[in-house]
């Protein structure tokens, strides 16, 4: 593999960087751990510059790049006027566009925003003198541009990463599993959260991301976004295990707020 | 029980075909000419071919020569899903893996001295191409012969030149409609079933071949059994997803008591043996 | 009558043996009443008396993913080619339903054309078996399909008899164990203690569902457009877990995975599920199975009327996995009865 392993310098200025992909990462509305993520890929780091030529990434390099990008990754989503033109800018200059992360595919917690009055909302933050400040409803990344790829969860999940940008250099398409994250859990053998007596939301939420957080001890915060076509009768889990369908909602909420749309 | 089971034999194991001629053929179907690199593929009329283009993934496609065409095989693919969108943009000197033939090709033998109606519903005519042009290159052997083409508008036509030697040929009768015209369609208008009627059928000597999209079926059928067709001299080609072509990663099952495997027992079937099915 | 007998004292010393040997893999207790065939060392870390796995033995014969082939697309032509090197495994400590489960894919894959991967990894898998001298729990049924007893398909079968267990063995292979162990012939006592066990048996299973099971490939042949089939369809979550748990379910995905140098990489086969969405869909569009009922019907008929007609015997092995895992409480002795219901 041809990587910088050996060079000092920013990875963007290899030397046989010229005929590799331009990659650029930017950010919106987030926590930009997405970013933190891809820069803790340890030595998968290095296959995939030897892949791509990243030309900018805040949390890693400060060159800027003022050409066009074959690749871009966007992580955030869009909560004012500001974002939304920058983000249209980014797109006009980008042959391929990656959500990557909950907050730019499906919103993520900062979809919570939306469940409120967006002028009530805005007020609680910034006081009476809120109208100053740029604010609008929380928007996917989809709701804003188009989209070719996405990589949901909250984080990413890197294998699921390395397998969309093999997609998007190659041209073809990626399928976001759209089964529910019990098709994984199961075949890594994890004690049912549910026989632990805790609420997941595995059985709403998709697959893909090898059903990471069961995996660790956690439940499933449904971060993946809701499966297209879920159970009819939710009910009958929920009774199973004496559970309320509030909690259920409720717990979806902190992902999938943005999933209802924006008015 | 202990015996030698040599992997390198797996049935995975792809052969190499290279494209040796390419045309579009419509705006999403495209036709190409595989020549293997070990020889002949050996098929039938109606069995097809796995295809894998390495990295992109395998596609099961209906192989639309006869075999009476030595040295290559042909394929008419429709940019439909992953791998046939991908195909779209290959050409002469590419290569690809293939596995196959696979599946139970039409009667040849048993239609053998009958005649043959042939009912084509849009890319059902690749399939069936390959026995059509069996039975030309074999004309003797068979009745009468009627071909009936429908599809969805002129500029939807497949195989546009080999249909105009089809309507020249005597010993032919060919007909088609469209279902939607166009400026300069001189032909019939409307769907395939309209075509039916006008066609004279000895029920006790013909095989009635139907290919085409699951919706069509229940209708052609209808009119054929109309026209005192047997049930066991209907044949049909079904769709499904063949994924591995031999009979065991379950896709392909059809929802009929007798547990068809649509890659092994078909994909070619009499109405009789599938008309329990839940669809065709 | 090739009868052996192990201390139950010994079991330590036999495990650590057979683990100098080969790997070998046992039920281990995960926590909460679920156990994971997993591999082990010692006898302490083997849970002896456990329910059903959460996955099937079947993970060592068909893992959930595997490679078919690898290729290299470096040069115009495409090279592949299949590797595949199975290490000898012990699989210790295997119910009888899961022994039935492992002869039912035996047969599919040794039908033609055959599946060299699982072929080679059968033949390299050493299967010990245990015997169930009472109910795992209440989901089981393996009376109704004759599972609680052995039926073939172990190397050495393992049968507690109090104190020890007696061991039948069942191949060459198993006698070949058995002799390098030193294990001690089996006295006339142990034999009446073993035929005891197996007496008490008849009385401690019975037919889970009071249904004659000659009479359920009739019922299922008449059963195709039951409500049965709405009630568990309009419940199911199509997570898939009763697939991904059941001994016999082997349907599969087959994709290709490319290296990050976009020229090399490799065909995987996956477990799939009839009961996922897009199972039976094609590209064109169309569903064959678009119904969540439809899928849960094709589910129980592939159990209880497919396999009947083509191998002469119930795909469904009684293990009850499939009911202990529904997230939506979907119940298979639930659901045959209430077929049979229908169908008097």
């Amino acid at each position: 593999m041809k990587t910088a392993k050996n060079d000092t310098k920013a990875p963007a200025k290899a030397p046989k960087a010229a005929a590799k992909p331009k990659v650029a990462f930017f950010d919106f509305a987030s926590c930009e751990g997405c970013q933190l993520q891809i820069t803790n890929f340890g030595e998968l780091l290095l296959d995939v510059l030897g892949a791509v030529d990243v030309v900018e990434f805040r949390e890693a390099i400060s060159e800027k790049w003022d050409g066009d990008y074959d690749v871009v990754f966007i992580e955030g989503s869009i909560g004012d006027h500001h974002a939304e033109e920058r983000l249209k800018k980014i797109r006009a200059r980008a042959k391929v566009l990656i959500a990557y992360g909950a907050c730019a595919c499906t919103g993520g917690v900062n979809g919570m925003k939306n469940s409120f009055e967006l002028d009530e909302i805005r007020a609680s933050v910034y006081g009476k003198d809120y109208k100053l400040f740029d604010s609008t409803a929380t928007k996917r990344v989809d709701q804003v541009v188009k989209v070719d790829y996405y990589i949901n969860g909250c984080p990413i999940y890197i294998p699921e990463l390395v397998e969309v940008l093999k997609c998007a250099l190659r041209g073809l398409p990626y399928t976001v599993p759209d089964n529910p994250v019990c098709a994984e859990c199961k075949l890594n053998e994890n004690v049912c959260m549910y026989e632990r007596g805790l609420a997941c939301l595995g059985p709403w939420t998709k697959a893909g991301c090898n059903s990471w957080c069961v995996n660790n001890g956690n439940i499933c915060y449904g971060c993946r976004g809701e499966v297209s076509n879920p159970a009819k009768n939710a009910g009958d889990v929920i009774s199973k295990y004496n559970l309320k369908p509030e909690l259920i909602k409720a717990k979806f909420d902190m992902y999938n707020k943005c999933k209802e749309g924006v008015k | 029980m202990t015996e030698n089971i040599h992997i390198e034999n797996s049935n995975w194991r792809l052969r190499k075909g290279q494209i040796i001629a390419a045309k579009q053929m419509t705006a999403t179907e495209k036709w190409f000419d595989i020549k293997l690199e070990d020889g002949e593929l050996d098929h039938e009329p109606g069995q097809f071919v796995q295809v894998e283009l390495f990295g992109v993934g395998e596609a099961p496609i209906s192989i639309c020569s006869s075999p009476t065409k030595r040295g290559s095989f042909e394929l008419t693919v429709r940019a439909a899903g992953r791998l046939t969108k991908h195909m779209q943009a290959m050409g002469k000197g590419d290569w690809l893996g293939i596995r196959g033939p696979f599946g139970k090709p039409f009667p040849v033998k048993l239609m053998t001295g009958n005649d043959l109606l042939f009912v084509a519903g849009g890319l059902g005519i690749a399939p069936l191409r390959s026995l059509i042009n069996y039975v030309m290159d074999n004309r003797r052997e068979f009745g009468k012969v009627d071909i009936l083409l429908g599809c969805k508008t002129p500029t939807d036509m497949l195989f546009g030149d080999e249909i105009k030697e089809w309507q020249k040929r005597l010993d032919v009768n060919f007909s088609c409609t469209v279902d939607r015209t166009a400026p300069d369609w001189k032909g019939n208008v409307g769907l395939i079933t309209s075509l039916i009627p006008g066609v004279t059928i000895n029920p006790e000597k013909t095989f009635g071949v139907v290919v085409g999209p699951p919706i069509m079926y229940k209708f052609v059928i209808a009119e054929l059994l109309k026209k005192n067709l047997p049930e066991r001299q209907i044949i049909l080609s079904l769709e499904r997803h063949m994924k591995c072509g031999m009979g065991k990663c379950g896709h392909c099952q059809i929802d009929h008591p007798k547990n068809y495997y649509c890659c092994k027992d078909g994909p070619t079937f009499t109405y009789e043996e599938v008309k329990e099915s839940k669809k065709l | 009558m090739n009868y052996h007998i192990l201390m139950k004292g010994e079991l330590d010393g036999f495990v650590k043996k057979l683990a100098k040997k080969m790997k070998v893999c046992a039920p281990v207790a995960k926590g909460h009443n679920n156990y994971a065939f997993e591999e082990v060392t010692s006898a302490a870390e083997i849970s002896m008396d456990y329910i059903p796995t959460i996955l099937p033995p079947k993970k060592y014969f068909m893992p959930p993913r595997e490679k078919m082939l690898d290729f290299d697309i470096s040069e115009g032509k495409p090279k592949d080619a299949a590797n595949l090197k199975a290490e000898p495994l012990a699989v210790f400590a295997v119910h009888t339903c899961d022994l039935a489960g492992i002869q039912c894919l035996n047969m599919v894959f040794s039908e033609k054309p055959r599946d060299y991967n699982y072929l080679l990894r059968k033949e390299s898998v050493f299967v010990i078996g245990l015997e169930c001298n009472k109910y795992c729990d209440s989901n089981a049924s393996c009376a109704l399909v004759g599972n609680h007893y052995p039926n073939g398909g172990y190397d050495i079968f393992f049968t507690d008899i109090g104190d020890k267990w007696v061991i039948h063995v069942g191949t060459q292979k198993g006698e070949e164990l058995v002799e390098s162990m030193g294990l001690a012939k089996a006295s006339s006592a142990d034999m009446v203690a073993l035929d005891k066990v197996r007496e008490g048996k008849k009385h401690a299973f019975q037919n889970e569902i009071g249904v004659d099971p000659k009479k359920l490939p009739e019922i299922f042949a008449k059963g195709t457009e039951s409500k049965v089939w709405q009630d568990v369809g309009n419940r199911c979550v199509s997570c898939g877990n009763c697939t991904n748990v059941c001994p016999t379910c082997y349907c599969f995905d087959m994709a290709d995975t490319i290296n990050l140098d976009l020229k090399t990489g490799s065909r995987n086969r996956t477990w799939d599920s009839c009961q996922f969405e897009t199972f039976a869909a094609v590209a064109g569009g169309e569903n064959f199975r678009e119904e969540r009922a439809n899928r849960q019907r094709h589910r129980f008929y592939r159990k209880f009327k497919y396999p009947i007609d083509k191998f002469y015997r119930s795909f469904c092995t009684g293990c009850g996995r499939c009911t202990r895992t529904c997230m939506a409480k979907i119940n298979l002795k639930d659901t045959l009865k209430a077929l049979a219901a229908e169908h008097k």
